[in-house]
């Protein structure tokens, strides 16, 4: 589903160039869920934005459903995002113009692949029923990552990037959020690729990957053994 | 707009203004005292001691100096005992120096002509204004000009206004008799349309006296000696200590009439009348004079003047006559004149000092000299205070005298 | 203080073109407002030119003989005391074979308002009209002129072209006052020119100075061949409405670039006060750092407004320079309320801007300190205030309409603004809540097309940002409508007006004594296909009868004859009749009248009414057949027929319209006329010269309105721009999410122009009735309020499909930036921008 073979980026820096990633091997199957620790700044946003096409490698390759992302152009990149892809953001970024209904319908409706039967449960499960005509700011931060995490999997994506998606909550709506994301991740059938720093968060993912100095190795000792 | 329009052209400071501006090299810029009346004489002839005043030919135009006045003031009584006060003038201005006049081509011209009239009475003062040019080959050839001065027999006029002789002139008496000078009987004629009703006046001038010369003979210094050769005739050879050739004459008894507001009455009284002809009058630092002209019941006579700023010491350049009744003059220095104003007041919205103390302690004289009425503004192209005047003895405050005022630069 | 301000400041350094927008903002406001007034002097000036044309205003003295005066019956007239000037006259030739009128004048006497003295001529300075006197002389041109005497204009001043015989002209000096292809110099320097030797042209006079003329001398009155007067002032007085308007643009410029800078920085503001500076005091630093803000837009914007004013026409600072003196070419050296009107204008501008800022600023909440904002309810709230504060300005407005319509004519001119200025207020007002309707509507036809629905959304969130930029294309364009059409209209109304009284191709103004002789020797001459005799005579309206009721003036009113022949009766336009245009003449031929607009609409007449005039021989009668409109008269006027007004009011004889058979010598008629009848030069008149000049005199007046009304415009485009960079970056980040949710930027590109340009052409749509409105009620209301008659009003469909494709290529434009940068910057940046917030 998703690959990284020897994906190197490094960023410009006023100290010199900031080897962000080095070297980096990565797979991911098809309906698997994979956990990315790392302290802030270890480059986990850098990993995800270039799953997502957002940005490119200077070397190495990732490739997404089968297609190299290098090869594609910027439109092709952005049908990539909408057709294959869904993203969850710490900060939600939801668009503060449409109402919840036609935020979480939005990227669906984009693909034109919007299931209104799914979109509905999704409603429903994300406990977002009876504010469908609410507009964003006039929610909780829980229930917009919510939406959030609704918008991402209103088109089924094949995989689905999350970046912190609970950094943002407390830690009751955040073990409320992170149980409802993995649940309807399997529900979907998507695969899942989500940074986080909490160990507690990455626990109950299939594999989880720690991200040192650029490159990617097993979880210590400690951390494993809160598994 | 009915009715006549005097003022042609926004006019401001021409008829003194220099014509050698930015013509022979000068630099271009302010005019140097007032209207321009401290400009270098240049090629112009310059007044200076030793002239000799001849008479009846210096009453006439003085085309090679670059100006001159004929200027008439009278302090009147109408006939029901108003006290009232006119001032006619004539202006001469030389357009170019003596060796730069125009061919004389149909109306080229090298003299400018200007001339005021003012009547005043109370809180009313009327004032007009004309202009004319002309050639000074006319006077040469006898050919009258729109405007002009002629001394055999006197006639100074610009349009319709005339201050001429009365006197029948005869070949036989005209050159060695002085005294039938046909200066000592004058007519003068001027009116003017206006808004209000129109005003000018119709007056019999007889002299009652004799002219008398100002300053040694007749020149008139008009800043303190040599000032104005040290400071700057290194720079130009041409350039002298400013003065002017100066005669008045103080005696006249008038009778006529007035016009004012359209209402005609009769009058009488006093006038005196100033010729003064100069290339350049004032010193280049001095920005503006105060000039009276006193009759005082006694019988005496005084002009005294200063010229603001220009002295040696930067103060007042002070000057003037003490008349005797039989008109001996004796010239006053500038020690021998103690002027001061008092008080101020408002004319046409300018300060204007209206209140002066006026002392000649070799007259034993001490003036309170003060303007009864403040609104004698001459609101014409080169604007002026001028009017009537009464003086009272500083320490008894009685009547001494009545006279004019001119104020200049304010 | 000095850290607050500082802190204040530093927004600015953090944010540079931030700050560069708001003095740009100020800088084009007062730019505006000094363009505008050096446009309007060039106007006023181009006015007085035409009018120098038709008459120099003066009466003038010929000798009855026919034979020239000369210098001896000037100098006798002046001894006797008659207010008189010599004026010299005559042709010379360029070396480009135009023919150059030269006039001599004599400036001491000639009277002080007359065209030529006033001509921007002889300045105040000391020693310039020596320089005038003596020789060589000046000659005063206008700028106009140059070419015809090959001299370019830097070389102009002091330069001494020849004329097609060898001879030099004396240095030439500009006066753009002029008319064209004149020359005006002292009376000595043109007698040698012409030689003229001691011979005058003629005699002048103030107006009405002589009542009577001397002996052996005839009087002719100043001839109001053709005087624009009214008309004139009509079209100025519309200019001056459309500058207001120009201003008030400007203001909202001010507003937009100022709003969005302070809003910017109400976060600072809120943090400042919880670290305890005092409401009062930060107010108060806001209000000096707008102060200071706009004393530099101002001081920048007089100085480039004059500059650009220069740029757009040349001519406007030769204007400038004959009306606040010499110095505006060399250096800026305007007088002092040309300064203090344009600080004036923005500082005003500035702080009724910031008053709601400032406002907001002394009202903060110390406790809102990162609070989010519920701009949707708050700009719902505006909008429902908005909704009825534009519906009080317009019940205003109605009023003042209302209070208008009962209004004698000629009055009511402040109410006739009141109602502009309600009318364009009520739109602006309306424009948001209207925009917001309107997208709410589209938003819901485009359910099914995500992209479209979330591009209607988001413009709905624009909205509050935008809607100060649209009202300002808003006011702008319909400011532009109505110019061009009030413009256009009054240029057409103009050039009728010409044809109307300027029918003839000659003109001649025989003496009286001399006017039947005159009359039947022309009609035996070959040259003349038709004579259109005109007479005038002053009479009273006694009544007027309309059915059966009678009713009884005693109106002093002006009779005017003039001959229906086949010349005049197609271009004499009628605005109403009783029966059809040809029957109206007919009647008219027959004895009946016609009367002018401002009679009409004074004293409520309209055809059929009877009139009853006074006559010689008791009184006369008449009926109104037709209303004609006057432009350039104040007064009411009868029409009659010519041998009508002869027959029966006893009117004098007043000039003759030569109208020409075709290929007729009119030069051997004029000579011949001279001839046998001694006739001054100037009593027979060119007028297809003087049409021709006077047109081109007033389409430069044209052009210049229109520079006007596309700065404007410009503006507007400028102030749209300000407001859509200065949210760029909120922009970017509202769009990020989209990219990264898989629309290409292209995409995005397109759906941003395609939102503006929306905007814009529904803004530009309601300009186009507003503009209308706004021509309709310059020419119908505030011309009547302020002359008693109406200018016609033209609607050009080109100029106004125009104005609307004007309207969003302005708006595309001004997207375009903002969309190029959004284009430009790579993902990386546009996510970094994203993740830093």
């Amino acid at each position: 589903m998703l690959e990284f073979r020897q994906v190197h980026k490094s960023y410009a820096t006023p100290q010199g160039p900031l080897q962000v990633l080095d070297g980096i091997d990565l797979r991911l199957a098809a309906g698997e869920s994979l956990a990315l620790m790392g302290e802030s700044g270890s480059g986990k946003s850098t990993l995800l934005h270039l799953a997502a096409g957002l940005d490119l490698p200077e070397a190495g390759e990732v490739s997404v459903a089968g297609q190299a992302i290098s090869s594609l152009d910027e439109p092709a990149r952005a049908r990539l995002r909408r057709d294959t892809l869904g993203l969850v953001f710490q900060q939600f970024h939801l668009v503060p113009s449409l109402n919840v209904g036609d935020n979480l319908r939005l990227q669906a409706r984009l693909a034109r692949r919007c299931d209104p039967e799914w979109a509905a449960h999704l409603i429903e499960r994300l406990g977002l029923s009876g504010m469908e005509k609410r507009y964003p700011e006039q929610l909780s931060g829980g229930q917009q990552q919510r939406l959030a995490i609704g918008r991402a999997l209103a088109p089924r994506p094949a995989l689905l990037l999350a970046d912190e998606p609970t950094g943002n909550l407390d830690e009751t709506s955040a073990d409320e959020v992170l149980g409802l994301l993995l649940s309807l991740v399997s529900e979907s059938g998507s695969a899942l690729l989500m940074v986080t720093h909490s160990s507690q968060v990455a626990a109950p993912l299939d594999r989880c990957l720690r991200l040192t100095h650029g490159r990617l190795g097993p979880v210590d000792e400690r951390e494993a053994s809160h598994r | 707009m009915s009715g006549t329009r005097l003022v042609v052209i926004p006019l401001t400071l021409l008829w003194l203004a220099s014509c050698d501006t930015g013509r022979d090299g000068a630099a271009p810029g302010e005019p140097a005292g007032f209207a321009g009346l401290g400009e270098e004489a240049g090629d112009f002839a310059q007044a200076h001691e030793g002239i000799t005043l001849r008479f009846p030919e210096d009453h006439a135009a003085h085309p090679d100096y670059r100006i001159e006045w004929w200027y008439l003031t009278a302090n009147l009584e109408d006939d029901r005992g108003e006290p009232l006060g006119l001032q006619w003038t004539l202006f001469r201005q030389a357009l170019t120096p003596p060796g730069e006049r125009p061919e004389s081509t149909p109306w080229a011209a090298d003299q400018l002509w200007m001339a005021h009239m003012a009547v005043s009475r109370g809180e009313t003062h009327r004032v007009a204004e004309r202009f004319a040019r002309s050639h000074s080959d006319d006077d040469l050839e006898e050919r009258d000009g729109q405007a002009g001065a002629r001394a055999e027999p006197f006639r100074a006029w610009i349009d319709h206004w005339q201050l001429a002789s009365h006197i029948e002139t005869s070949d036989e008496t005209s050159d060695d008799e002085p005294d039938t000078d046909t200066f000592d009987e004058l007519e003068l004629t001027a009116h003017q349309d206006d808004e209000y009703g129109g005003f000018g006046y119709d007056l019999t001038l007889t002299a009652e006296g004799p002219l008398v010369l100002h300053g040694e003979n007749g020149f008139s210094q008009k800043s303190a000696d040599g000032q104005g050769s040290m400071s700057s005739g290194s720079m130009s050879s041409g350039s002298m200590s400013s003065g002017s050739m100066y005669y008045s004459q103080p005696f006249w008894r008038i009778e006529g009439e007035v016009t004012l507001d359209g209402e005609t009455r009769t009058v009488s009284g006093r006038g005196w009348l100033d010729r003064e002809w100069s290339s350049q009058l004032l010193g280049a630092e001095q920005r503006g004079w105060d000039w009276f002209s006193l009759h005082l019941d006694s019988g005496y006579k005084l002009m005294a003047f200063r010229l603001r700023g220009g002295a040696t010491d930067g103060g007042d350049y002070r000057s003037g006559t003490w008349i005797s009744p039989e008109g001996e003059p004796t010239a006053l220095t500038p020690d021998e004149i103690h002027m001061e104003p008092l008080g101020t007041r408002q004319a046409a919205g300018r300060e204007v000092p209206t209140r002066w103390r006026l002392e000649i302690p070799r007259a034993e004289l001490d003036l309170i000299v003060e303007a009864p009425h403040a609104e004698r503004w001459m609101d014409t192209s080169v604007p002026y205070w001028e009017g009537e005047v009464v003086a009272r003895d500083a320490d008894s405050g009685e009547n001494r005298g009545v006279g004019y005022l001119e104020m200049t630069d304010y | 203080m000095f850290t607050t301000l500082a802190t204040l400041l530093s927004h600015y350094k953090r944010h540079p073109g931030q700050l560069a927008m708001l003095l740009l903002g100020l800088w084009v406001a007062s730019a505006l407002w000094s363009g505008v007034q050096a446009i309007n002097a060039s106007a006023r000036d181009s006015y007085a030119r035409a009018e120098a044309l038709f008459t120099t205003g003066l009466d003038r003295l010929e000798r009855r003989d026919g034979q020239p005066l000369t210098r001896d019956d000037y100098l006798r007239l002046r001894r006797a005391g008659l207010p008189i000037s010599p004026l010299l006259e005559g042709t010379l030739e360029a070396p480009d074979g135009t023919r150059l009128t030269v006039i001599g004048i004599e400036p001491f006497t000639l009277p002080g308002d007359n065209a030529f003295a006033t001509a921007g001529s002889l300045s105040s300075r000391p020693g310039d009209l020596t320089i005038f006197l003596t020789p060589p002389w000046q000659t005063r041109v206008a700028p106009d002129t140059l070419p015809a005497l090959g001299v370019a204009d830097r070389q102009a001043p002091g330069g001494e072209p020849r004329l097609v015989d060898g001879r030099p002209l004396p240095p030439l000096v500009l006066a753009p006052s002029l008319p064209p292809d004149t020359l005006v110099m002292d009376i000595a320097a043109a007698a040698m020119l012409l030689d003229s030797g001691e011979t005058l042209s003629r005699l002048v006079t103030a107006p009405h100075a002589l009542d009577e003329a001397p002996t052996g001398l005839v009087l002719s009155r100043a001839a109001t061949l053709a005087s624009p007067g009214q008309l004139t002032e009509s079209f100025h007085l519309n200019l001056t409405a459309m500058a207001l308007l120009a201003l008030v643009v400007g203001l909202f410029i001010v507003q937009a670039a100022l709003g969005l800078a302070l809003e910017q920085r109400l976060a600072m503001l809120r943090t400042l006060r919880a670290l305890g500076v005092s409401g009062r005091r930060l107010v108060g630093l806001l209000a000096l750092e707008l102060l200071l803000l706009g004393i530099i837009g101002a001081l920048a914007g007089i100085v480039s407004g004059v500059w650009l004013a220069r740029l757009l026409l040349p001519d406007v600072a030769a204007t400038l320079g004959s009306l606040y003196g010499a110095g505006v070419t060399a250096e800026l050296n305007l007088p002092w309320h040309y300064w203090v009107g344009g600080i004036a204008v923005t500082l005003g501008g500035l702080f009724l801007a910031g008053a709601g800022v400032l406002w907001r600023a002394a009202r903060l909440s110390v406790l809102g300190l990162g609070q989010a904002q519920a701009w949707r309810a708050g700009f719902r709230r505006q909008l429902t205030f908005m909704t009825l504060a534009g519906a009080l300005v317009a019940l205003t407005g109605l009023v003042l309409w209302a209070w208008l319509a009962g209004q004698p004519p000629g009055e009511g001119l402040l109410a006739g603004f009141g109602l502009m200025a309600a009318l364009l207020l009520a739109s602006a007002l309306w424009l948001p809540p209207l925009l917001a309707a309107f997208i709410a509507a589209l938003e819901r036809l485009a359910r099914r097309r995500p992209l479209a629905q979330w591009a209607l959304a988001d413009l709905q969130l624009q909205l509050p940002r935008l809607s100060l930029a649209m009202m300002a294309l808003l006011i702008a364009l319909s400011a532009n409508l109505g110019v061009s059409s009030m413009v256009g209209g009054f240029r057409l109304t103009f050039l009728d007006w010409l044809d109307q009284r300027l029918v003839a191709d000659l003109y001649l103004r025989p003496p009286a004594e001399q006017f039947e002789e005159i009359e039947t020797w022309l009609g035996e001459r070959r040259e003349v296909a038709e004579r259109l005799p005109t007479r005038r005579i002053e009479a009273t309206l006694y009544e007027v009868k309309r059915g059966g009721n009678t009713r009884d003036l005693a109106l002093p009113t002006h009779l005017y004859g003039i001959t229906p022949g086949d010349a005049l009766m197609p271009s004499w336009p009628l605005l109403d009749t009783l029966a059809g245009r040809d029957a109206a003449w007919q009647a008219f031929g027959g004895g009946e009248a016609f009367i002018n607009e401002q009679l009409a609409i004074s004293e409520g007449l309209t055809p059929g009414d009877r009139l009853t005039l006074s006559a010689p021989r008791g009184q006369e009668q008449a009926t109104v057949v037709a209303v004609y409109p006057d432009y350039g008269n104040t007064q009411g006027e009868v029409l009659f027929a010519t041998a009508q007004l002869a027959s029966r009011f006893g009117a004098p004889p007043g000039s003759i319209g030569i109208v020409l058979a075709a290929g007729a010598d009119e030069a051997a008629l004029g000579q011949a006329l001279s001839q046998h009848f001694g006739l001054g030069s100037d009593s027979l008149v060119d007028q297809r010269e003087v049409k021709r000049i006077a047109t081109g005199i007033f389409e430069r007046t044209f052009t210049i309105t229109r520079a006007l009304s596309a700065l404007t415009l410009g503006v507007a485009a400028l102030a749209l721009l300000a407001s859509l960079l200065a949210q760029a970056r909120e922009r970017r980040r509202q769009l990020a999410p989209l990219w990264a949710l898989g629309i290409p930027r292209a995409q995005l590109v397109q759906v941003q122009l395609g939102q503006l340009g929306g905007a814009a052409l529904v803004t530009g749509a309601l300009a186009i009735p507003l503009g209308i409105v706004l021509a309709l009620g310059l020419v119908a209301v505030i011309n009547v309020a302020a002359f008693g008659w109406r200018l016609p009003l033209f609607l050009f469909p080109m100029e106004i499909a125009l104005t609307l494709a004007t309207a969003v290529a302005v708006a595309l434009l001004a997207t375009a930036l903002p969309a190029i940068t959004l284009w430009r910057t790579p993902p990386r940046a546009l996510l970094a921008e994203e993740v830093n917030t």
